[in-house]
């Protein structure tokens, strides 16, 4: 992936980083996009109810949206590797995170001994 | 590492004359309020959070004073039970989220890090000033809920009490620190951007100053671990306004959860904490024994080593809260994996010391202090972190004194350290050589007094935030709140002695003190942009040995007879 940073400079873009801006109309899509998810969230979990289902397409749907805005609104199509590396490494310690819960609540109700 | 130094007969280049006293430096340009608060010198705001945290860092003295006055009685001296409660939680609450989570990386690291690596500023200048904004919102939320009657939970705001029960004014508390926490996020933020894009020519990975990789590994805590309580704070205060059921049993909640969800950021937070200072004390430690460091790369990466481990051992502090037994296991195993690049920082410390040739300023006294009180700390962490011997402990004074061992024995200590040190290149001012050095001493021995007494009366069994407790366990109350009296009076000094040297202390070289960093080839008190010219690192951060600066250059001599300008100089600076 190319150095977003390593831009030339031009009469109306003096920083050299205009041209590496998204444009409005694209990001009113994105938008709308995430809006159109939430509300496809609500609805789908009204329709199913409580089922054992539903948390998995609540969390499906979420991670689609969260993956929209990541990618778009925060310029991740535009980052250089040490900011992909960076959001990586979140998601690494969104792992931590869950995986050590996890020891905690799979095990809380086994018996010792 | 690589140095470019000419060794072995050829002569390093001459030391740099004494740099011409600027007309306009970070202080004296603009005198208005607004060219303080709107400024985005990274100096500057490094001196609001300074000022700040000062503040703050004296509120939650004078509550950590009234609760060791109320406890010189057994039945509670001066404080109702209720007002005991609103006065640790305000302590704990100021000093760890308002004090020492925003200290050295507010105040030093935005200081220093652009200087240390050779830049003009950080990389985003108005994110910073907007940190320390938004820094002032969270402090101003918790002086509301301060002083609309306190918090009464404790600052680590267990629910279903501070969600259900309390009458306290958790809300406006919880919102302090929640807010505060996007200031936390965008320092860190603004150090990382500006380590990986800003350092000069030569500024490699393995020539950065170690204070730089220790405040590289904060910020890389502070940007993973804040954002999970800034949401678990979200969630206990839905469930305390619309009675949404995440932690309470009551209500279909779990409250271990908010444990886990809270110690997953806030024992990180411990880190958040203490690697700054370990950053400070790397620094301190080999310039006053004239020696380079003792396994750069070690300490270096024990800094990251601590970031990563930091996360995995969060549950500890859960042992008797009801996880899973084999989950204690685990958390317990991995406590234990903390103490590897913890050691290895304290052991490339005192190797450093070894044969060094030391002299014995404030700033080293305070570090050598730091070096003895982190170990006992530490090593106390060890009791707690053992499953068998934390069912014992847990929630006793043994708790609160290994904490502050480690929190002020560690943290506060190598703040002091760093104010001390860095504070002629600040001011460009000495402060009493004599009355730094007696200061220093009395807060090491006002520390012994006030916090081994609760090692010993944790151990047989003395609650902590209790107001009461039996009559047997008084003398060890009132020695500790004796020390803590002898510990105010310590850190009094400073107070005083300090912003007196900015008015009559003598003036500093560019260098009082003798040492590599880029920081000390300015003027003191330093350019609005840092440097004349960028400068050209070709060595390490600490090549003592070879008596050289990391542009390559003499050092000026060790401060053991004068660092002052000479008073011809003075005289023609108009001084």
């Amino acid at each position: 992936m190319s150095d977003p940073h390593n831009t030339t400079p031009t009469a109306d873009d003096p920083h050299g980083v205009r041209k590496d801006l998204d444009g409005t109309g694209l990001l009113l899509v994105v938008f709308v996009a995430v809006l159109g998810l939430a509300l496809a969230n609500v609805g789908i979990s009204m329709k199913m109810g409580p089922t054992k289902y539903t948390l998995v397409v609540q969390m499906a749907i979420a991670t689609v949206q969260a993956g929209l805005v990541a990618y778009y609104f925060m310029h991740l199509r535009h980052g250089d590797k040490v900011v992909i590396l960076t959001a990586l490494s979140s998601l690494f310690w969104m792992g931590i995170l869950f995986v050590l819960f996890m020891a905690d609540y799979l095990t809380r109700f086994w018996v010792v001994g | 590492m690589s140095i470019a130094v000419p060794t072995g007969g050829a002569v390093a280049a001459p030391p740099p004359p004494e740099p011409e006293p600027v007309p306009v430096n970070y202080l004296n340009n603009g005198y208005s309020i607004w060219s303080w608060l709107f400024t985005v010198d990274h100096k500057r705001i490094g001196l609001l959070y300074l000022v700040s945290i000062s503040v703050f860092f004296a509120l939650g003295g004078l509550f950590a004073a009234l609760v060791r006055t109320n406890l010189l009685s057994p039945t509670g001296a001066i404080l109702s039970e209720d007002a005991y409660n609103r006065a640790f939680t305000a302590h704990g609450v100021l000093m760890l989220f308002f004090f020492l989570i925003p200290a050295v990386p507010g105040v030093f690291g935005n200081f220093f890090i652009p200087m240390m690596i050779g830049a003009k500023d950080l990389a985003f200048p108005k994110l910073n000033l907007a940190s320390w904004y938004v820094f002032m919102v969270g402090a101003m939320c918790a002086a509301w809920a301060v002083l609309v009657g306190g918090i009464d939970t404790g600052w680590t705001l267990y629910p279903p009490y501070s969600s259900r029960a309390s009458q306290a004014a958790v809300v406006p508390g919880v919102l302090g620190a929640f807010i505060s926490g996007f200031s936390s996020i965008m320092t860190g933020l603004n150090i990382m951007v500006t380590v990986h894009k800003m350092r000069a020519p030569g500024m490699t990975w393995g020539r950065l100053p170690l204070f730089v990789w220790a405040l590289y590994a904060t910020s890389l805590i502070q940007l993973l671990a804040t954002p999970v309580v800034a949401i678990t704070l979200v969630l206990l205060m839905a469930e305390r306004m619309m009675g949404i059921g995440i932690f309470d049993p009551s209500i279909g909640g779990d409250p271990v959860l908010f444990q886990h969800l809270f110690w997953f950021y806030s024992h990180p937070a411990v880190y958040i904490m203490i690697l700054p200072g370990m950053g400070v004390v790397s620094e301190i430690l080999t310039c006053f024994s004239r020696k380079n460091i003792f396994g750069y790369s070690a300490v270096a990466w024990s800094s990251a080593g601590i970031a990563v481990v930091g996360f995995l051992l969060w549950a500890h502090h859960m042992f008797v809260a009801g996880i899973s037994f084999y989950a204690a296991m685990l958390f317990s195993l991995l406590s234990m994996l903390v103490a590897v690049p913890s050691a290895i920082k304290m052991f490339n410390w005192t190797a450093t010391l070894y044969r060094g040739s030391i002299t014995f300023h404030a700033p080293m006294l305070l570090s050598i202090g730091f070096l003895v009180l982190f170990t006992i700390g530490g090593l106390t962490g060890l009791f707690l972190a053992t499953l068998g011997t934390d069912i014992h402990l847990h929630d006793t004074y043994f708790v609160v004194a290994h904490f502050h061992f480690v929190m002020v024995g560690g943290m506060v200590l190598a703040y002091m350290a760093a104010v001390h040190f860095w504070w002629p290149k600040m001011t460009g001012r000495m402060y009493s050589d004599f009355w730094s050095r007696l200061s220093a001493v009395i807060i090491i021995v006002g520390f012994f007094f006030t916090f081994i007494p609760q090692f010993v009366a944790g151990y047989y069994g003395m609650p902590r935030r209790y107001p009461n407790y039996p009559a047997e366990l008084q003398w060890l109350n009132v020695m500790s709140t004796a020390g803590s009296s002898v510990l105010g009076l310590g850190y009094l000094m400073p107070a005083i002695y300090l912003p007196l040297s900015f008015f009559t202390g003598k003036r500093a070289t560019a260098n009082p003190w003798s040492a590599t960093g880029l920081e000390w080839q300015t003027p003191s008190p330093p350019h609005v942009h840092n440097f004349d010219t960028t400068p050209v690192v070709v060595c390490g951060p600490y090549e003592y040995s070879l008596g050289v600066d990391q542009q390559g250059r003499t050092l000026p001599p060790p401060p053991n007879e004068t660092n002052a300008e000479p008073d011809a100089q003075k005289e023609a600076n108009g001084g």
